[in-house]
Formats: C-alpha cells, structure tokens, sequence
C-alpha cells in the first residue's frame, strides 16, 4: 500500500514545508525475531519518507527514511515500534492512542517500545506526533484490516460480517469471537491488502474514542517511583566512571602529554577535553579537576567576547550587506512620508540550554560490538558516529535511547557520545560518561542571540503602512557547514509570513559571524523573533493610540484562525476587566510550527528586576489536541521555560570563556514565582500539529508589553533581570 | 566498610568516608531514582529523607548517614502505590520527570509535617527546580494527596 498524505499547514503559514510518503508491508523474518523475540504473530513495518526540519536541522540529506512496526503478538500484545524519544512530550501516548484507535482497543493495551537506530527518527520541530500519527492510525488500520481478513477465512463468510470489537473480531452472523491474538499467526501469512490512494479506512472525526482524549501518559508511573532508566541511570556490569573537563576556554585544546593522576584508572585525550576514569562519579569528577592540562588556546577564541559581540552586532545592524528574506508592497513609498515612525532595536542573549539531566553516555565496546545507552534526540546520528569512530558496521551496533531528562535541542548534539565511544576504545571496559553540571553549562552548544530592528510606518489614522525588520543573528546551519549563501529560516522564523496587514513589509537578515557554539534551543528561531515581533506591534499599537487587543484584531482582519486563538486568550485573561491595582496584562501571539499560540500574562512589577508574574492565560490551535492533558502540560511546561529565560537567562562571553557555570549564576524560576496558568485549547480542524516548542515565545513579549503598559517603559532587551543569581529573591 | 540502613534494608559501603550519599546511592547501591541536577545544593534533585527530613544528598558525606534512617523514592512506598505518588499520576505531574524523585521526597517530608498546607506553605516548601515547569502540577497533587 502506498499513498501520499500531506500533513502541512494549509494556510502555507510559517510552517516549513514538508511532505510525507507512508509505505507499509509485511516485516522481514529478521526484524520479527529482533523485536517480537520469540513472540509469532503478525508485524508491519512502515516506512515514512519526509523531507523536514529535522533532517534539515541535522545537517543531513533533505530526506531521512524512518519506520516504525506494529506488532500483534500471538500472546495479545500490541505493541508500537517507534524511533523517536520521550523526552516527557508525551509522544508515547500520542502515537500509541492512534494505533489503538484503528485496532479498536482499548489504548492502555498498547505498549510502545523504541527501535533501533537505524530506524529512528530524530526527535525535535516539534514534529513527532504531527508528523506520524497519520502513520500510526494506518498501520493500525492495515493491521485491523488484515485480522479481519483472517477472521473471515477461519469462518468462511465475508469480512463485512466480521467485526472488530475490543480486542476481538465478531462473527456477526453466529455471533462466535476470536481474539487477535488467536488471530495473528494467520493474519502474518496473508498479503498486506492493496488499497487505493487513499489508503485504508480511518475511523470518522466524529467516532474517534481515543484520539483526543485525555489519556494517562503510560511513562508517567515509572516517573513516580525511580524505576525510569533515564541515560545517567544506566548501570553495566564491570562499568567504570568518566568525567570531562574541557578547556575553560571555547575552542582550545589539549597540548602535550597529560598525566595520570593516582587513583584514576585512565586518563583519556579527547583533543578539547580530557576525560579521567574511576570507580564513582564523584572520584571520576575530582580526578578530573586534578589532572593537569596545558591548554593551546588559538588566537581565534579570544574573539568569543560580548563585548566585542555587541560592538559587531551593533555595526552590522547598520551597515551589514542584508539577504532579502521577504518583501512585499511599496516599503519605500510607506516609509517616504509616514505620519509617525516606530523604530526600535530589540537584542535577545545567548542561552544555555541545561537540561535537568547532564549530558551522559555509556559504552560497551569488544572488538566486535558496540552497545551505546544515550539520551539523545538523534539515535540515527549516533549510529553514523558510531560507525566512523569504530569501524565497526551497522549490524554489530546497537544504540539504545534512554529516557530523556529534558532534550531542549541540546540532545541533537553528538559531542557527549563521541567523547564516550573514545573513552571506552581507550579503557576497553564498559564505561558511562557524565559531565558535571558546570561543564554542561560552559560547554553548550548555545541559543544564538539576536539583535532585531522594527521600523513601523503609520498613516494618519495609525493604521500600519510600512513594516522594515532586520535581523542579526547567528546562523546554526552555516556553524554546521551549510554554504552561507543564502538566508537561514532558522534564523528568520516567527518574522516572515506573518499575517499581519503591515501594508508593505521588507525582513531582511544578516548573518553574525561570531564563533560562539550556537545550537538548537526550544522553539529555535521563533523565540527570537517573537520577542521583537510582538513587542513593535505593541509598541505601533500604543503610538496609534489604540488598544494592543484591537490593532492586533484590525491587522489580522479576515484571518478567522489567528483571531480565533488571539481572542480566546484576550477573554481567557479578562482583558476587558480592569486588572487589580498596581497590575497590568500584556498580549502576544505566535504561529511556530504549525501551532498558534496566544498569551496574555498579568504581571506587576516597580523595576525589570521584580517582575512578578501571577497569571497567564494561553490559547492554543493545534489542529486537534490529541492528548489535551498533554498540550495543556506543553503549554505550561514552554511558558514557564520561556519566562525563566526571559526573566533570567544569558550566558557571556569574556575572551572565549562562557559566564555560566550552574544554576547559582543561572537562575530558573521556582514554584513559589510561578504564575498560574491556564489554558484553552481550539480544535480548529485543521491538520495536526506539534506542540513541544510553541509555547515558548510568546511570553517574553506578553510580559514586556505588560511591563510598558504598566510602568510606561518600554524592556527591550533579555533578560530582564540580567546577571541574577539564585540566591536572589 | 560504611554501614548504612537505606529504605528498611542494612547495606555494608565500601567508599571513602568523603563520597556523598548521592554517588553512593547512585553508583554503588545503583538505587538511581535519586538525581544528580547540580552537585552545589541548589536544584534538589537529590532529595531524600534523612530519619524523614528532607535533606541533599549531593553534598552530604555517606557517614553522615549512619545509623539514621534513610529513604529513598524507591522506598517511599512499594510500586508507587502512596497516596502521593497515586496524585502525581492522577495530575499527569511529570513531563521529563527527571525532577521528580526529589519533588516527591521533599513533599513527602512536607505532609508529614503539615498534612493540610495551604499554597502557601507548599510554595515555601518546595523549592526543588524543575526545568520542565511542573509547579502547578505539583501543587495540585500535593493538594490531591492531602485530601485523599
Ligand atoms: S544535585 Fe543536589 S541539590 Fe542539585
Ligand atoms: S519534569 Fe522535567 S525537570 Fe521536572
């Protein structure tokens, strides 16, 4: 079977553009004895080939091929093979619940494992559940479809007199039942029935009883009792520790011999960092911090510096040679005789991702196998690595993705692997590598920082003519190796596309050549954007005189979605009730990957540095929520995350050297600052998509225009609250 | 050789008397429900009790555990089956859950002492960080427990 399903936004809206092909056949004898083990019973494998962010984010081939497998096991099991991680988005029981629902189970009989590497996927875009629950639902309808088949040939009488109830097929003419598990040995032999473009039979909209549901999330039990192996959990026998200390300075290295200090059992080389090997974490990080190193430091890393950066981004601003991004209408013409003129400059840090969970790795090396425990958002990445570090071929690898505390984007990266495959080649025992706390943070692979000019143009009525946006910022993908020669939508996203009635618009981008380690934070490009976006409609809606609520409405005139969402949130967080004394709201709104959000936050403050922040209220359209308790929990989870960094977050650089070592010196939010948040969510109908990062960007704005409504200044720059610690209160 | 009573059961240690029970709950009893988040006393990830005080174990040496009572979340209650353990999976708490062990131990200590708190009181209480943002959650089911 064979059919193309386009799962893109159709409003062609700042959604990267990506199409999917599904294939589903019969799996391999070979992948039923690796992942069914002795189980017999009936496995579909299904290839999805998309082209995505993803794959584009990973620097690789514009297509990756992943797959997944649905099993039904002659011993009753259902069970979903899937390749991306759970990282706590609930992507287990987001695709379990579509299998589910095309087998007509009950959804807790789904138990979902990952697969091996070579079959993953990578997991970030906030893509896993958009992009494959189309996949789920027709593996599982197939699977469905094919014990049925079997069924009918056990009895003799046609498929539509058979019945899928429960976990049973029906025989409606006598009323007998067969279970599929009874059912699977027969239903493997059969061929996978041919279906027309339009693939298999979906349940209707109208008679879905799982998808949409609030179902439990079945990694959650284990999160409440310590049985989760996340990746700094695994234990191997005969394991030894490693810890690493990099150069304190980014970008150099080891030069000359290092030496073993007493009571290691190793000391290893990794060229920008030493690992040390012991019997404990702990000792691994004290013999760490003792052994000796000299540091060649290339004149280049001195050059990793804020203030030099700021210099530079300040100039390139002015005088950078800009790509085009996007330009519509007469800008010239708007700008040639506007009433009033907003001009604002708005800079965004460098951040660090620190993830609850350290980065973390271990290794089982022989002479001819390699097992390799990573929390990692890219197990197919690691597997590549693997094989050219080795030498070793794919068979004789296996990877296996552990939980994950917290991917943020920083799990895409392969350093922490690397580091640990290098270990275990040199002690030839198995080894798990853990970086301290403070060589997470000074070692990341950081968020850009931006710094985002908005020139508005208004006629005499305040209505917007003219829209100029100029971007700065680091490009993720050039860092990577992409030519350069062009814009980065990375960069760009949340600025382009916006549906906004600016009259005229010109978004140009320049790219900041600065060296810093730049990688993938939540919510990526449209974080940056966003803050700038959202603040210079505010601040074009408060030189027009009008309230920010309605120019946002009057901008928006016609677009029936984003309305929907932004005045959902507006009625959410009583915008038009007078707020308590010495409080204000302020509102925002983005479109990332696919997903609206919208936020009003109500805050209080007397300076940047006693923002308090007591509600926000948050719509959401994602299409349809397949688990709305988990698109609610997303949706908290990626305000308070973006407001910790809004608030707080930044890391520095002073001649190579990055300022943040722990949660001392990089504060997040606590309980007792956290705002209550509520959220509504909008099933709008249209198709599916993620909502693990658009959460994030609206709130560092909606707190900023809160902050100028309520003070009359206007914050402009993240964060807030610079160079808070967490002492603090 | 350390002796140490951890979740009603005797273990014999044999670690340098200036490992912190983190690491030897973690690397040698390999009870890893208890987390390493920041090794300075700030995130609370490594929260257990401590004769049923909450304390942190990542910058505690391991003799400062003998002869007390030590538990962990895998000693809280058998198959997560506490009334507080039973509320965080009513409320979905977790997201990542990496945090989790420590929020539980530290609310634990908290309704043990105080088994009616107001918001108040568990805000003050529960300091742990979580980077996922669960707060509301927990408070929720802290609530939840409470009244069950
Ligand atoms: S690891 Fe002990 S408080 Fe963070
Ligand atoms: S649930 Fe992830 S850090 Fe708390």
């Amino acid at each position: 079977m064979k059919n193309a399903a386009d799962t893109g936004t159709p409003s062609g809206r700042q959604s990267p553009a990506y199409s999917q092909s599904i294939e589903i056949t019969t799996a391999s004898e070979l992948n039923r004895r690796q992942l069914m083990g002795l189980t017999a019973g009936l496995l579909l494998a299904f290839t999805i080939k998309d082209s995505g962010r993803a794959a584009l984010a990973a620097g690789g081939p514009g297509v990756v091929a992943v797959n997944a497998f649905v099993g039904i096991g002659t011993d009753e099991s259902i069970t979903i093979y899937i390749g991306g991680g759970e990282m706590g988005q609930g992507i287990y029981s987001g695709l379990g619940q579509g299998v589910a629902e095309e087998l007509m189970v009950d959804w807790t009989k789904v138990s979902v494992k990952p697969v091996d590497a070579s079959h993953s996927w990578l997991t970030g875009g906030s893509s896993g559940i958009s992009r494959h629950l189309i996949a789920m639902r027709q593996a599982g309808a197939v699977a469905r479809d094919m014990l049925v088949q079997a069924a009918a040939n056990t009895w003799g009488i046609s498929t539509s007199l058979c019945k899928p109830v429960n976990g049973s097929v029906v025989n409606q003419v006598s009323g007998a039942t067969l279970s599929y598990g009874k059912l699977a040995a027969a239903a493997a032999v059969l061929p996978v029935p041919a279906y027309g473009a339009s693939g298999p039979t979906l349940t209707p909209d109208s008679q879905l009883r799982i998808i949409g549901k609030a179902v439990a999330r079945p990694d959650i039990p284990s999160k409440t009792d310590g049985s989760a192996i996340y990746g700094i959990d695994v234990v191997l026998p005969n394991m030894v520790f490693a810890a690493v200390k990099h150069c304190p300075t980014l970008g150099g290295t080891v030069s000359g011999t290092i030496t073993k200090p007493s009571g290691a059992i190793a000391v290893v080389n990794l060229g920008n960092a030493v690992a040390a090997v012991g019997t404990n974490t702990q000792q691994a990080f004290q013999l760490v911090n003792s052994v000796k190193v000299n540091w060649s430091i290339p004149a280049s890393s001195k050059l990793i510096d804020s203030s030099l950066y700021a210099t530079q981004q300040k100039s390139l601003l002015a005088n950078g040679n800009p790509f085009t991004v996007q330009e519509l209408g007469n800008v010239a013409a708007a700008f040639t005789a506007p009433k009033k003129v907003v001009d604002a400059t708005y800079s965004l840090p460098y951040l660090p991702h620190a993830c609850m969970e350290v980065l973390n790795c271990t290794v089982n090396l022989t002479s001819t196998t390699c097992d390799i425990y990573a929390p990692t958002q890219a197990p197919n990445l690691v597997l590549a690595q693997a094989i050219s570090l080795t030498g070793l071929t794919a068979a004789n690898i296996r990877i296996y993705p552990t939980m994950m505390g917290g991917g943020l984007g920083r799990k895409f990266e392969l350093d922490y692997v690397t580091q640990a495959i290098k270990v275990a080649q040199a002690v030839k025992r198995p080894v798990k590598l853990t970086w301290s706390r403070e060589q997470d943070m000074g070692n990341d692979r950081y968020r850009p920082s931006a710094l985002i000019r908005i020139q508005c143009a208004l006629d005499s009525t305040g209505n917007l003519i003219g829209w100029k946006n100029r971007i700065v910022s680091p490009s993720i993908l050039f860092q990577r190796g992409a030519p350069g020669t062009s814009s980065d939508s990375q960069a760009t996203e949340g600025s382009t596309d916006l549906p906004y009635g600016f009259g005229s618009r010109l978004i140009e981008y320049v790219r900041d050549p600065a060296a810093a380690p730049v990688g993938f934070w939540r919510s990526v490009g449209f974080g940056l954007n966003t803050f700038a976006v959202e603040s210079a409609i505010d601040e074009a809606a408060l030189a027009a005189g009008v309230d920010p609520l309605v120019y946002r409405q009057r901008l928006l005139a016609g677009n029936t979605r984003w309305l929907n969402v932004l005045n959902a949130a507006a009625a959410l967080g009583n915008w038009s009730t007078k707020p308590p004394a010495g409080r204000a709201r302020g509102i925002a709104i983005c479109q990332a990957f696919g997903t609206i959000v919208a936020q009003v936050a109500e805050i209080s403050a007397t300076s940047p540095t006693n923002i308090r922040v007591y509600k926000v209220a948050c719509a959401v359209d994602c299409g349809n929520a397949v688990n709305p308790n988990s698109v609610e929990a997303q949706m908290q989870g990626g305000i308070l995350h973006g407001l910790s960094a809004a608030m707080f977050g930044q890391v520095k650089f002073a001649a190579g050297v990055p300022s943040v070592r722990n949660f001392s010196n990089s504060r997040v939010l606590r309980m007792r600052e956290a705002p209550v948040i509520t959220v509504s969510i909008i099933n709008s109908g249209f198709p599916i998509t993620g909502t693990g990062e658009p959460g994030v960007p609206p709130i560092a704005p909606a707190v900023a225009n809160a902050y100028a409504k309520l003070t009359g200044t206007r914050l402009r720059s993240l964060p807030f609250y610079p160079n808070a610690t967490m002492s603090d209160d | 050789m350390i002796t140490l009573n951890v979740n009603g059961k005797t273990y014999q240690v044999n670690a340098d008397s200036n490992t912190k029970m983190l690491w030897v709950l973690r690397d040698i009893l390999h009870l890893t429900g208890t987390k390493y988040g920041c090794g300075i006393e700030i995130c609370g990830a490594c929260t257990i009790l401590l004769d049923g005080e909450p304390v942190k174990s990542c910058d505690m040496d391991v003799t400062e555990g003998v002869g007390r009572h030590i538990t962990t979340i895998e000693g809280l209650a058998p198959a997560h089956s506490s009334k507080l353990q039973q509320a965080w999976i009513a409320e979905q708490v977790p997201q990542c859950g990496y945090c989790q062990s420590g929020m539980l131990m530290k609310a634990a200590a908290l309704l043990s002492r105080n088994p009616h708190p107001t918001d108040a009181d568990i805000d003050s209480e529960m300091d742990n960080i979580c980077v996922c943002g669960t707060y509301q959650r927990i408070r929720a089911a802290i609530h939840r427990a409470a009244n069950s």
